[in-house]
């Protein structure tokens, strides 16, 4: 394995997510320590010494955010813990909601304790149905043992934590529409100014974070920023819950400490590509981040700056391995087929461009594209470009243009031809992967 | 109070403008579908997109001005080849799937997307894929139809039933290019009063009044300002009739001076930009069979001669007495007490009653009084219920509403109506007059605020106008008639 | 066709729900209650939506505007055992076109239908968060991964 545990740092057994073991491990020792001899602010100051950067995608400067709460204005503040994860090919907040759903727990109620929240709550998916029951009962049993709700610990701090399920909407977890649904209503996105930390949910200073994001709060005030600083590399402090699929021999969760080798964790950790196939690409950080080819992998180094000195981003930390021989063009439709099923109809490119996208690409599959398409393509993406609600739109277009850029010649062969220059394969080695799941 | 550049220009936005308020305000012109004046920031059509230049020498940047609060300094660009780029690929996505339907669409010639369309792309759709299609006419309600193909989702229709009217009856239904405009299925915007505002509000031809559908080309149409007289609220209206030049000897004469739609005429003061159904079903009240002949005890006479009778009745009389119309116009009602407000009793009556299932009022337009002018009346006759004396000899009955069941007996009555009814043969004598549509006149509302009404037809002969009619009833000579 | 059930008695349970939240949330009440609802009767029925109009007094316009905008509620019964596969990037790169084709081909219907005994209904959805034991289908609210052709025979079996 790949550097230091701070999450993955347990054996999981069929127990290890209860109270008494998570107990047994240290667990809500932090909480103690920070309720009882810590201040708000020094809460706050130490998870931005830290320079914990977010782990829903945006990477955005946790502190940062969490700063513009003003403490003591005399209104109410919100934290959700966004447990959306509807990003293709990204399931690693899923281990934390199954595996150690106290860590959230007690993240949680430290961030809510910084942020003087009285009020948490969890937007989960609602397709999640064990992770649900895991993190439901964590909070069960936080509140029968006096960890949530009224004087928490004996102390005057008190806080309540409602996990709220989603409906089937993938746009709800971009952090607007994820509040938006919260208050009972449509997942629309909204738009900024205001920011959510200035008026959110029910117009209230509202903070968003990612589940992995919060889950590593417990431990930069358990370690001290200093030495969660050690962990990873300068600009991309602690590690990153991956989850990566698609043609590889070993799908599954890790952590990788930030500055790991990116060919190193493929290939060695995760036994590189299945059934001992060359490398086509990968897709490492959600379905909108840029592909990279083994010549990028071979030297860049798993943190923010490498991935984004190759053109490409961390992102959600959802890793696809594409094996040579998969046809890049139906790939696509698969991703414009989603975004189109995932538009909420709001604004004009999303609603308009995601449809037009999907029925160009829909006629290129069925042998009907023109040459103009993939151009046409490329002008949609770029319309989407920043002009839109949210970032939906913007994805979309980055997917696009991103594999049209390097696969080019694959969209002309099926346009010239009327069929896919790969057999149309999505799938690369059929009896290897049944052998696989046997 | 931030002073900012527009294109230029040094502008002052009031604290907490947005760019778009500050720069309507200031004359700029910036494209706008989704956004109203009236409505809250929905910021989803993106044809407001503006350029604002970067500071110390930073990229600019570009971004929606309907939500965009106004900075002090910031240099704003409403026109930029930037801007009008940006314009062109928001106009090619909003006509990907909008059909051109303009050759059989009510909205041709008052349509914002037409506009826009000539002004800013006047390119054809660069789309090879086929429109997604949907329901074409889909009734929202008994008054408005909907075509969600030429829906841009823009959400004014449902911002102002959550907002304006408060009905809460429309919402969006399902989510991307599915999205459809939908009643709420307790069908609500049916007894929403203020329903057909949606209809001037749709920048598109989606929604459509059921009653003009098909009815008129609007540039053959003119709007002339009127009043609507449903209720004391008197908000401001345009009667859309069709123009001289466009008067057809094909059509029914009728078709050439009927009123074919009204619409709210902008009014701060009065009702914003909106009016209630009641407003748009003018028609129904001023088209109703009209009072033509003057009759003495039911049998037709000469105009003149009734007039001269009804003049001997008033001298003759020893305890006359006058039902005073709420709906006569300020100029009418000050003639009456000019002419006769010294010799009669004058009491004020309220021509219309509130009618079933009619709202009786509301914080937003709707008042319970149902007449135009009974602030004017009032001002000048007084403002007590009264019954009309027991022992009047002489009842002078003017407007509708009233029932000759509840006038003394014995008392003779002159009626001055305006439209057919069974009283108008009991009369003694029957003048009729003519009504708001064929003069110019004024109406003050219940706060006191006075607006004009002008005409769209003329008078027929045999009718008499209220206003010169009083002196000549109060003339105590032959000589003054 | 019988009288619909009410669903009142789950009026104390709401009750429950509500304290958990702040005042003046009553809104948020409305994806939790349709979905207890929902698990209830199979579906959500016209009289639901009244009931949660009445009980949580929100516009029903907002309840209709909900119910159509999230995949997951139905307003019409669906098989006993409602099949959710899965066909975004990872599970069609690990086959889930075949494991749809097949299922299709077992049941006798297409993606969207339900089988005339009531037994099944077929459904595609995007990703379910469970790349990494693709392909996987749904059944009612129950993840199956890693499912070859063998497995789906063998759960239809169990299933029937």
């Amino acid at each position: 394995m790949s550097g230091r545990k701070l999450l993955m740092s347990f054996p999981v057994t069929p127990t290890s997510h209860l109270l008494a073991e998570v107990r047994a491990r240290g667990g809500y020792q932090t909480l103690q320590r920070v309720l009882t001899s810590m201040t708000p602010e020094q809460v706050t100051k130490e998870v931005t010494a830290a320079g914990i950067l977010g782990h829903g995608g945006a990477a955005f400067p946790v502190g940062r955010k969490w700063s513009v709460i003003h403490l003591n204005d005399s209104q109410p503040h919100y934290l959700c813990a966004n447990a959306d994860e509807g990003e293709p090919g990204t399931f690693k907040d899923r281990w934390i909601l199954e595996n150690s759903p106290h860590q959230l727990v007690e993240s949680m109620l430290i961030a809510a304790y910084a942020l003087q929240v009285r009020n948490a709550f969890v937007y989960i998916r609602g397709e999640f149905d064990l992770p649900y029951r895991r993190l439901q009962g964590a909070v069960d049993e936080a509140y029968e043992a006096g960890l949530l709700g009224e004087k928490i610990l004996g102390t005057d701090f008190s806080c309540d934590l409602v996990v709220y399920r989603g409906a089937g909407s993938y746009v709800c977890g971009e952090a607007s529409a994820l509040i938006t649904s919260i208050e009972g209503k449509k997942g629309y996105p909204r738009n900024r100014p205001p920011r959510l930390t200035v008026r959110g949910l029910y117009q209230r200073p509202t903070v968003i974070n990612n589940v992995e994001t919060l889950s590593n709060i417990e431990i930069i005030v358990r370690m001290g920023a200093e030495e969660f600083r050690k962990v990873g590399v300068a600009k991309s402090p602690g590690t990153q819950l991956v989850s990566i699929s698609g043609h590889v021999a070993k799908p599954g969760v890790y952590e990788l400490e930030y500055g790991t080798p990116l060919a190193k964790f493929i290939y060695e950790d995760c036994g590189g590509v299945l059934g001992g196939k060359k490398l086509k690409c990968i897709i490492p950080g959600g379905i909108s981040t840029k592909v990279l080819t083994d010549a990028d992998i071979a030297t860049v180094t798993y943190d923010h700056k490498a991935m984004e000195a190759v053109g490409s981003q961390v992102g959600s930390g959802g890793m696809v391995v594409i094996a040579e021989g998969t046809c890049m063009v139906r790939l696509l439709q698969v991703m414009l087929r989603f975004y189109h099923h995932e538009s909420c109809g709001q604004c004009t490119p999303c609603r308009e461009g995601m449809g037009w996208l999907h029925r160009i690409i829909d006629g290129i599959v069925a042998g009907r594209g023109r040459p103009e398409d993939i151009d046409a393509m490329v002008r949609i993406s770029e319309a989407n470009d920043g002009t839109t609600i949210c970032g939906m739109g913007d994805a979309a277009g980055f997917a696009t243009v991103g594999i049209i850029a390097k696969y080019r010649d694959e969209f002309e062969y099926y346009i010239a031809n009327g069929r896919s220059k790969c057999g149309g394969r999505l799938e690369v080695d059929v009896a290897e992967q049944e052998a696989a799941h046997a | 109070m931030p002073d900012f550049f527009i294109n230029g220009q040094p502008v002052t936005a009031a604290k907490g403008q947005t760019v778009m308020q500050a720069a309507k305000a200031a004359g700029f012109f910036i494209p706008t579908f989704c956004w109203h004046p009236s409505l809250s920031v929905s910021g989803n059509c993106r044809i407001c997109v503006v350029e604002v230049e970067g500071e110390g020498g930073g990229g600019s940047w570009m971004e929606i001005a309907c939500n965009m609060p106004v900075t002090e300094g910031m240099r704003v660009l409403t026109d930029s080849e930037a801007v009008r780029a940006r314009r062109r690929e928001t106009l090619q996505f909003i006509l990907l799937n909008h059909p051109v339907d303009c050759g059989i669409c009510d909205k041709a010639g008052e349509c914002t997307l037409q506009d826009y369309h000539y002004e800013m792309n006047g390119l054809p759709s660069v789309s090879t894929v086929p429109k997604v299609h949907a329901t074409k006419y889909f009734e929202l309600s008994s008054r408005i139809v909907l075509d969600n193909e030429r829906c841009i989702v823009c959400s004014r229709c449902v911002r102002f039933t959550r907002e304006i009217s408060k009905s809460h009856a429309l919402g969006i239904q399902n989510r991307g290019d599915a999205s459809l405009v939908r009643p709420v299925e307790s069908r609500d915007f049916e007894s929403d009063p203020y329903s057909d505002n949606v209809i001037d509000i749709c920048p598109v031809g989606a929604l459509l009044s059921k009653q003009f559908l098909h009815k008129a080309r609007v540039w053959y149409l003119k709007a002339t300002q009127s009043v609507c007289p449903g209720c004391s609220r008197g908000c401001t209206v345009d009667l859309w009739h069709r123009k001289a030049e466009w008067k057809l000897n094909a059509l029914d004469p009728r078709e050439n001076t009927a009123i074919a739609r009204v619409t709210p005429r902008e009014n701060p003061d009065v009702n914003g930009p909106w009016i209630c159904n009641k407003g748009r079903d003018l028609a129904k009240i001023f088209e109703r069979p009209r009072a033509e002949q003057a009759m003495q005890k039911g049998k037709p006479v000469q105009l003149g001669d009734a007039i001269a009778d009804a003049r001997r009745l008033i001298r003759d009389a020893k305890r006359p007495a006058a039902l005073v119309s709420s709906w006569g116009s300020n100029e009418e009602l000050a003639a009456f007490k000019a002419a006769l407000g010294d010799r009669v009793e004058c009491i004020v009556k309220s021509d219309w009653q509130p009618q079933p299932g009619e709202r009786l009022e509301d914080d937003l337009l709707i008042r319970a009084d149902k007449n135009p002018n009974t602030r004017t009346a009032q001002d000048l006759f007084g403002g007590e219920a009264r019954l009309v004396p027991a022992d009047s000899d002489l009842v002078l009955v003017w407007g509708e509403g009233t029932s000759f069941v509840d006038l003394p007996r014995g008392a003779k009555v002159i009626l001055l109506g305006s439209y057919l009814a069974p009283e108008n043969g009991h009369a003694e004598v029957f003048i009729p007059v003519s009504i708001q549509t064929e003069r110019a006149g004024h109406y003050t509302n219940f706060a006191g605020v006075v607006s004009r009404f002008e005409p769209i037809v003329r008078k027929k002969d045999g009718v008499a106008h209220a206003e010169q009619l009083f002196a000549q009833l109060a003339a105590l000579t032959e000589a003054l008639a | 066709m019988n009288t619909i059930v009410s669903m009142h008695h789950l009026l104390p349970e709401f009750e429950k729900m509500k304290r958990r939240y702040p005042a003046g949330f009553e809104s948020s009440l409305t994806l939790p209650c349709l979905r207890r609802i929902q698990q209830e009767r199979g579906y959500v029925a016209e009289e639901d939506i009244d009931l949660v109009v009445e009980y949580l007094g929100v516009p029903r316009i907002q309840v209709e505007e909900v119910l159509s905008f999230y995949t997951q509620y139905r307003r019409k019964p669906v098989g006993r055992w409602h099949l959710q596969a899965c066909r975004n990037v990872s599970c069609s790169m690990r086959g889930a076109e075949r494991m749809i084709d097949h299922l299709a081909k077992r049941l006798g219907i297409q993606p969207g239908q339900t089988t005339a005994d009531g037994c099944f209904t077929l459904d595609h959805v995007e990703c379910l968060g469970s790349c990494g034991t693709a392909p996987v289908v749904i059944v009612n609210e129950t993840y199956h991964e890693n499912m070859t052709v063998e497995r789906l025979d063998a759960l239809l079996g169990e299933l029937k």
